[in-house]
């Protein structure tokens, strides 16, 4: 197994040895006042955080792991080179483990970043006895990791086609049988101990939100090599340099995180913005050394009564209330008398997500881009009520998507309004105009006289059973006979991706609080990738393939309208809703506000007061 | 008994190949391809092939079958395809807290049952015969989901009598702190119909010849039920019992999902949704096991409860 020195290795000349005895001496000096010296721990170990999944992880590997459970706690082991801020909103990125924001040279295609010195990871018996800094290579491995064929990271994207040279090293990774992580990837390139150069393949300007998203933390290779699975992952044993380190797992079921003690702590310094919560924030939590939470623990509660009850029971610390809940804590948009009366407090704001019903554009019925295709899929666009769903089946926690980019998300524009509105009238008149007659049962055939069937694909549970309910209803409206297809989310998925579903609702979350992550949705080339509709229209892509060139900006967003009335047009989307985050505190809990993005937010909080 | 043995034994090997075949062809029909969940948001073909590799499921049927018959074979199911965790350790940590509800719970409901179920037969026809047969009905009217929603609520969130749900770290802890209510519940679930069964098997007896002859010989009521008349309705009891020792393997679904146990029942939900067939396939050899296992014991406890039995 090789240590850190593995990364700085170099042929030995007897001008070297003496550098390297004065090293060695020098780092066993180093070595023994930072571990003689006080430990720099904030926390206090008596301030635990209870907190709640609504389903169960998959294990902690930046690399391996892709549920959102997983990514949380990833989160606070492992450490990024850029973060977010925690209060600024909209969502701001900020140095993480590096100095400074990455310098961006070579109009948009090199990435430098300078990593901060005296950064280390968690001791590890991986590190055998060695005290383990963060250096440029660590990030250079961790991100080989993604393209490495025997991880079959769900991360590749993050990285596949954009990095010089890394591409050819998956490519001969697969001829060869396995990824060589020695050899020199042009575009990653570790140019000193603290210093990280990315060059790109063509300029994005996103990057340096996929530098900052929880799967792009550094990992050490020791730690991969001392406790690897047989796909290369270490899902049960992470090792990072963020504030916590996994203290205890039971899969599924429960995680303990504790207070990283040899984490560098930081002091609690966020400006509060208009949100009116903020300024008590600051007050409450400015000038304190940071994490002050000694200890984390995660119970796994599938239930929605068992959570409900453990929250208010105060069991529970923290809790992200979901929409069949709502109604027993929440009215409208605020808590009921009862829980403000308690002192809980919420913090509460539209995800960055929208759901979306899509109509497969290369399905025989409904694809198309012919005008009586269009028509068909209008008509349905037209005809369904998204105010219905959200009063009936999402008990009020959403809000009607107007534009494909949601709130919180660089693009959005708050003012748009979509064109397509509720319309049962007009939906059937645009029917009948397009030759989509009505039989002697009330059913229309398509203009040819043969068969009209919607099939609506959706999984076995209670949510879509009232989603099935709702476009039944939406489609006898309008006289077109639908049957519903169940399949579980593995299958779906996998016939999404083979356009061979007519029809869905999905969703999309922000990976990044950037228009591109919801735009690409519909580009031509994603189609068997993230363009579940299938979708290629020749105006929108070209508008797409501009946008991509481009960075936040007027001229930007005004290209993102048009693309958005082109959605409208040619209907491969009907936009459905946003839903609103409730996370619930107790009143103890201090400083919380849930952020857009970050997925945990123990790190910038503090308990006080206690009852229980 | 020996020779018996061993060709019951033996005759659990063709049964075990249909279980086998079985699962195969359920889980290839019906079982969805993990590859496209496991790839990720945003992937393309080339990853989802890598990953079907890596599973093994672009091998062709018989290939996969054989892979699957040396592995109970070896009893070595591989890791599973969500979490890369080795089956035998998801296993192995699940099983305890399972047993931990529900060995309790088969004990005390068994005792629970077979006592009350002689006292009422005892006195069939009474009042009291009548208000528990009709409290049985009731009780057997209601889903257990009821049971959990509403005992959940009020003994343990409004009288406070148990915790809302978790799981500690000790035997002895979970135990007597976090299984209490989950126990309660099952036994209130359960004890309905194994009441009603064995009060029948009771009736049957009481009725025969030899329990007059009992009487007419002048021995107490007590030694005539919980002796003569316990010993003769043994057998439909013992078949009963043994049919559900192999659920103990399965846990309790939706007591320990609503109770944040982590036992091998959440395990089972989680390893369907996720399509984790080494999850699956393990479980259901182990139960088909467990279930000619249990058979066979039913069989050898009859003849230790009745003489007459005959094993060939």
């Amino acid at each position: 197994m090789e240590t850190n020195n593995a990364f700085m290795r170099m042929p030995k000349t007897p001008k070297r040895r003496r550098a390297s005895a004065t090293q060695a001496l020098a780092a066993v000096v180093l070595a023994a006042v930072a571990f003689a010296a006080p430990t720099a721990r904030a926390a206090d170990m008596n301030k635990v955080i209870r907190h709640v999944f609504p389903a169960g992880e998959e294990g902690f590997d930046p690399a391996g792991a892709h549920d959102l459970y997983s990514g949380t706690v990833e989160q606070v082991i492992f450490e990024t080179l850029l973060t977010y801020d925690y209060l600024a909103r909209p969502a701001k990125l900020v140095p993480l483990t590096a100095e400074a924001m990455p310098q961006v040279t070579d109009n948009g295609l090199t990435y430098t970043f300078k990593i901060r010195k005296g950064i280390y990871f968690t001791p590890d018996a991986a590190f055998k006895g060695v005290k383990r800094e963060l250096v440029a290579d660590d990030y250079v491995y961790s991100i080989k990791r993604f393209m490495d064929p025997k991880i079959r990271s769900p991360w590749t994207w993050l990285v596949d086609g954009k990095i010089v040279g890394l591409d050819e090293a998956a490519a001969k990774a697969k001829e060869m049988g396995s990824f060589d992580y020695s050899a020199k990837v042009p575009g990653l390139e570790a140019v000193d101990r603290y210093t990280l150069r990315i060059k790109l393949k063509q300029p994005d300007h996103n990057f340096s939100y996929v530098v900052a998203h929880e799967p792009m933390g550094a990992v050490a290779k020791e730690v991969v090599e001392a406790y690897g699975d047989s796909g290369g992952r270490v899902m049960s044993n992470p090792v990072g340099t963020g504030p916590y380190l996994l203290k205890s797992w039971t899969r599924s079921s429960k995680i303990v995180l504790e207070a990283n003690p040899d984490y560098r702590g930081f002091v609690w310094d966020f400006k509060g913005g208009s949100d009116p919560a903020d300024g008590e924030i600051v007050r409450e939590m400015k000038g304190k050394k940071m994490p002050q939470i000694g200890r984390v623990e995660i119970s796994i509660m599938e239930e929605d009564q068992a959570r409900l009850l453990a929250f208010q029971n105060g069991e529970l610390d923290l809790m992200n209330m979901e929409g069949p809940l709502a109604p027993k804590v929440l009215a409208g948009g605020t808590l009921t008398p009862e829980m403000q009366k308690k002192g809980v407090k919420l913090s509460r704001f539209v995800d960055p997500e929208i759901s979306y019903h899509y109509w497969n554009l290369q399905d025989p019925v409904v694809g198309g881009l012919t005008k009586e295709k269009i028509a068909l899929r209008r008509a349905m666009a037209m005809a369904y009520p998204v105010g219905e769903e959200i009063r009936v089946v999402r008990n009020g926690q959403a809000v009607e998507a107007q534009f494909p980019i949601p709130p919180g998300v660089n693009g959005h524009d708050p003012a748009y309004r979509t064109s397509v509105k509720y319309d049962v009238a007009g939906a059937n008149a645009l029917l009948d105009k397009f030759g989509y007659k009505k039989g002697a049962d009330g059913y229309r055939t398509l203009p040819d006289g043969k068969p009209l069937v919607i099939r609506y694909a959706s999984r076995p549970d209670s949510l879509w059973r009232q989603m099935d309910e709702m476009w039944k209803k939406t489609l006898d409206s309008i006289g077109i006979r639908m049957e519903v297809q169940k399949d579980k989310f593995a299958e779906l998925l996998k016939l999404e991706k083979q356009c061979k579903l007519m029809m869905r609702t999905a969703s999309w979350i922000a990976d990044y609080p950037d228009a591109d992550n919801f735009m690409q949705l519909l580009y031509g080339r994603n189609i068997y990738q993230s363009n579940n509709a299938c979708a290629q229209i020749p105006e929108y892509d070209k508008l797409y393939e501009q946008t991509l060139k481009m960075p936040d900006s007027p001229e930007r967003n005004r290209l993102y309208h048009e693309m958005a009335k082109i959605i409208e047009n040619y209907a491969p989307w009907r936009l459905d809703i946003s839903r609103y985050r409730n996370m619930l505190a107790q009143p103890w809990v201090v400083g919380f506000k849930k952020h857009p993005i970050l997925r945990a937010e123990w790190q910038y909080i503090d308990v006080a007061g206690r009852t229980n | 008994m020996t020779a018996y043995i061993i060709r019951r034994l033996w005759q659990m090997v063709p049964t075990l190949l249909g279980v086998i075949v079985l699962v195969f062809i359920l889980f290839n029909w019906v079982g969805g391809d993990p590859a496209y969940v496991l790839a990720g948001k945003i992937s393309n073909q080339e990853q989802i092939d890598n990953i079907r590799r890596q599973l093994g499921v672009d091998q062709p049927w018989f290939v996969q079958l054989w892979i699957f018959i040396k592995q109970v074979l070896t009893g070595d199911f591989g890791a599973s395809w969500s979490t890369n965790e080795k089956v035998s350790d998801i296993l192995a940590t699940r099983l305890g807290p399972s047993l931990t509800v529900l060995v309790p719970l088969l004990i005390i409901d068994t005792l629970l049952s077979i006592g009350l179920a002689l006292a009422v037969a005892y006195v069939r026809g009474s009042l009291t015969d009548r208000a528990v047969m009709i409290a049985c009905t009731v009780g057997l009217s209601i889903s257990v989901l009821v049971y959990i929603i509403v005992f959940q609520y009020f003994f343990a969130y409004k009288l406070g009598w148990f915790p809302v749900q978790g799981w500690g770290n000790g035997f002895w802890e979970n135990l007597i702190t976090y299984a209490r209510l989950p126990i309660l519940i099952g036994l209130v679930v359960s004890i309905a119909p194994n009441l009603r069964l064995y009060r029948t098997f009771f009736l049957d007896e009481i009725n025969q010849d030899y329990v007059r002859t009992a009487r007419a010989k002048g021995l107490s009521e007590n030694r005539i039920m919980w002796i003569h008349v316990l010993r003769n309705a043994s057998i439909p009891i013992i078949t009963n019992l043994m049919a559900g020792l192999p659920s103990l393997l399965l846990g309790a679904f939706l007591i320990e999902r609503f109770f944040s146990i982590p036992g091998i029942g959440r395990e089972v939900i989680l390893a369907v949704e996720r399509s984790d067939f080494p999850v699956i396939k393990a479980l259901t050899v182990y139960v088909a096991f467990a279930t000619m296992a249990s058979n066979l014991l039913a069989d050898l406890m009859y003849k230790a409860a009745d003489p007459r039995v005959q094993l060939k």
